[in-house]
């Protein structure tokens, strides 16, 4: 039964895989060695950096909230200004405030010529 | 290269070995390195057809292990573990190149040969063999280059490549008969 192609064929196919089996590498392990020293180094490297940015992330959140909101800040003024007297004598004047605003519009010559005017 | 044989592997100095490199121990994955290294690149060297790739995916395969130190259970030869990984990075490598290993090894005649005639014939049938292997679809060239080159059992071959035994059986036998017709210059037709 036994066919001696097929044989020859189970035994030198045998012998040819079995030729490279084991193929050792002169340095092979120090070469690994130095590579997993790396992917360490790197790794160490990664696991800070995602620290860094957690805790960057958390003083932003922080600050972000401890900020206060555009509505407090109103009321902030509101109360400020309630306490300023100086707001409160420039009330009491009236409109001293709005001439304030408006005299750099008023230009000094047409004020004289206003004042000189017959009949003024 | 040098083509001294490393001792074989010990089951229980792998795990010692492998709990000192979960600890940090550089030494002792110098020695599980120098343990296993020959067979790995042997291996790999078979599935993807060049020897400086072969040294690329077995250096990252230590690279793994390292990282999985701490967390490997030795429910496995550590040996079978390392094939598995290397079998994972083949697979990956073959996506990521998008083609199959197409080209043969080159093979030195071995020293010792008697004649220079003879030195030739192994060199030839060689070349042949691993050109006709290259030609096999990935499942069936893994599982002969495990049960011939390696010479690891069906169960094992199974575990590493996550199959059936019987699906291992299969590819091994269509393997076999695609070598044979590929090989038909060399045995003639049976």
């Amino acid at each position: 039964m036994d066919n001696p192609h097929h044989k020859t064929f189970e035994q030198e196919l045998a012998a040819s895989l079995s030729r490279g089996r084991s193929v050792a590498v002169t340095g092979f392990a120090d070469r690994v060695v130095g590579a997993v020293r790396a992917d360490r180094r790197r790794r160490v490297v990664i696991r800070w950096s995602s620290v860094a940015t957690a805790a960057a992330a958390c003083l932003v959140a922080v600050l972000t909230l401890s900020t206060p909101s555009e509505e407090a800040l109103n009321r902030q003024t509101f109360a400020l200004f309630a306490h300023d007297e100086s707001a409160q004598f420039a009330d009491l004047l009236g409109a001293s405030a709005d001439l304030s605003l408006l005299s750099p519009a008023v230009e000094k010559s047409s004020v004289a010529e206003v004042l000189n005017a017959p009949g003024s | 290269m040098s083509q001294e044989e490393p001792t074989l592997p010990d089951d229980e100095d792998d795990k010692r070995l492998m709990a000192l490199v979960a600890e940090g121990d550089d030494d002792a994955l110098r020695l599980l390195v120098h343990r296993h290294h020959a067979r790995l690149v042997g291996y790999l060297r078979g599935e993807v057809g060049s020897q400086a790739t072969a040294e690329e995916l077995a250096m990252e395969v230590f690279i793994r292990l390292h990282r999985a130190a701490s967390r490997w259970r030795p429910e496995a030869k550590l040996s079978t573990y390392l094939i598995h990984i290397a079998h994972n990075l083949v697979l990956n490598e073959w996506r990521r190149r998008g083609r199959k290993p197409t080209t043969a090894l080159e093979f030195a005649a071995e020293p010792g040969d008697s004649t220079q005639q003879s030195a030739r014939r192994v060199a030839e049938l060689d070349e042949a063999f691993q050109r006709a292997i290259a030609q096999l679809p990935p499942e069936q060239r893994t599982a002969i280059l495990l049960v011939v080159q390696q010479e690891l059992p069906y169960e094992e071959i199974a575990e590493i490549m996550g199959v059936p035994v019987s699906s291992v059986k299969t590819w091994i036998h269509r393997a076999r008969s695609r070598l044979r017709e590929l090989l038909k210059d060399f045995y003639g037709n049976e």
